[in-house]
């Protein structure tokens, strides 16, 4: 079940499982946490992801052998209770069109829906924070209704804008700047997601929850949205 | 006072030790590529050893001192010149109001580390001087920019012993850790990777070094995606190597073969293109024993 290896001169990973599960991301949360109170004398960082820790110690303090000992104690003593205390509900108000919206269109006719119909299956659902990085702030949200999910693009685009929301398989996410990527674009944010708000650091962490809403185009303009 | 920067080069950078405790934000290491020329060019003004320097890779810069200040110039061997006369690297210097500091083109080495007494002053962003041009965070050197410092006079001459002077012409051997998924790679896989010599391709950055050679021939190439350590070796599709630097994505989900020893990155930040690499098995407690002898002397422990 969990699993502790070599990741690094400095740095050990920890796996608390083999395939993404929706328990997973509090639960890992909540070990940092532990970790955290527990060597916060050892402890450079911290990077969370699907199912693992990647934990980056100080080796003037503490040796690979001696440090994973005491992880792996922790571990075992552990309780995961996979409480949602101290997990927050984030709202994102989203633009779902055929101008901001790139991919939508080609989407619709896939999946044989209207417009409504599609809206309502994105922003219907509470998506959960599974993982942070790729670039800042970017964050992986699933899981994506079967009806809507579709592929990465065959050939990744160029130039997506900052603000768009886009669908990988059963993963969504908003791009917060400007990037290259291939993920179908569905619809844009006015929230500015981007490093530029440096409170935008601490906006998701991982075993968060996503809800994103419909607004107009009207909205979306009046809120500074661009098209 | 501060530099004036007269010519930005093709790639000059503040960068410090480094942005830790932000990687579950997203945000990637950064920091100096070459740790070992760092470590010196701070050594050598009594700086602190995280302060910030500019790392100049390749040349084209040319900055004016606006007051008296003590530097030192380490790593690369970038033509450094003081008022258009060979200058001294390696070594402190002091600096008088009005000198033109120039580095024109890469005669050993691609990245020189520019330390001024005290530290450059650029604005700390996310607990670090260090710009990260993948996350827009900072920029690069530009003309007119003025790069603040203490003015600073100082009695002391201190150098590096010429032996202790790396050659970075030298072939390099990247000692690896067998981390993250060494193990599931087979042993003809791990073979191929260790028995053959790899050149550096024109695709690397700061984010990461691509290497050329014998493909690894793989079956599953995508897993769920996970934390990368700085030097994580991973195999792309194409069977190929890919050494994740310091400004690499925070996580990835390519199947990593080990990760390299960070001293060994040092020296590999000075090769260029076309350089020839190979790989060699190396132990986590010597590695820890090398690096902790390292931190010791500098001071970073």
């Amino acid at each position: 079940m969990h699993k502790i290896i070599l990741a690094g001169e400095d740095s050990i990973l920890i796996y608390f499982g083999s395939k993404i599960d929706s328990a997973l991301p509090k639960n890992i949360a909540n070990f940092a946490n532990a970790l955290k109170a527990e060597f916060s004398q050892l402890i450079i960082d911290l990077t969370p992801s699907y199912t693992s820790l990647l934990v980056h110690y100080d080796l003037s303090k503490v040796n690979y052998l001696t440090f994973s000992a005491e992880v792996q104690n922790l571990l075992t003593n552990f309780e995961f209770s996979n409480t949602t205390e101290d997990s927050n509900l984030i709202y994102i108000p989203v633009y779902y069109g055929f101008e901001s919206g790139l991919d939508l269109e080609r989407l619709l006719a896939e999946k044989n829906l209207n417009l409504d119909e599609f809206i309502k299956i994105h922003s219907d659902k509470e998506y959960l924070v599974y993982a942070i990085g790729f670039s800042p702030v970017f964050t992986f949200l699933g899981e994506v209704d079967i009806r809507i999910q579709a592929p990465r693009l065959a050939t990744p685009r160029i130039k997506i804008p900052a603000g768009s929301v886009g669908i990988a398989d059963s993963q969504t996410a908003v791009y917060p700047t400007d990037s290259s990527g291939g993920w179908n674009i569905i619809g844009r944010t006015v929230q500015d997601l981007s490093l530029k708000n440096p409170d935008n650091l601490n906006k998701f962490k991982t075993g968060d929850r996503v809800k994103f809403y419909s607004i107009t185009r009207e909205e979306f303009i009046e809120h500074g949205g661009q098209l | 006072m501060s530099f004036k920067v007269i010519k930005p080069g093709f790639l000059a950078t503040i960068q410090d030790y480094g942005r830790f405790t932000h990687g579950a934000h997203g945000l990637s290491q950064s920091g100096v590529m070459d740790e070992h020329a760092y470590g010196w060019a701070n050594h050598l003004l009594e700086n602190s050893p995280t302060d910030a320097v500019l790392e100049i890779t390749f040349g084209g810069v040319e900055l004016q001192a606006l007051d008296d200040c003590a530097i030192s110039v380490c790593g690369a061997d970038l033509d450094f010149k003081v008022n258009n006369q060979t200058a001294l690297s390696w070594h402190s210097v002091q600096i008088q109001k009005g000198d033109v500091l120039s580095w024109t083109l890469p005669k050993h080495g691609i990245r020189a580390y520019l330390a001024v007494k005290g530290g450059f002053d650029t604005e700390v962003l996310f607990d670090s001087r260090s710009v990260n041009l993948r996350e827009n965070i900072g920029s690069k050197l530009k003309a007119d920019e003025m790069l603040i410092c203490d003015s600073s006079n100082i009695e002391f001459d201190h150098f590096i012993a010429p032996q202790y002077i790396p050659n970075y012409d030298k072939d390099i051997v990247l000692r690896l850790l067998p981390s993250y998924q060494y193990h599931q790679f087979s042993k003809a896989q791990r073979v191929l990777f260790f028995n053959q010599t790899y050149t550096i391709s024109n695709a690397n950055d700061r984010a990461g070094c691509r290497l050329n050679g014998v493909p690894i021939a793989i079956e599953k190439s995508k897993m769920i995606s996970e934390g990368m350590s700085y030097g994580s070796v991973e195999i792309a599709t194409d069977g190929l190597p890919i050494v994740l630097l310091k400004d690499a994505p925070t996580i990835g989900g390519y199947p990593k073969i080990g990760t390299v020893f960070s001293l060994d990155l040092a020296k590999l930040a000075q090769k260029q293109p076309h350089a020839k690499v190979r790989f060699e098995l190396m132990d986590i407690h010597q590695a820890q024993k090398q690096r902790l002898k390292f931190n010791q002397f500098f001071g970073l422990d």
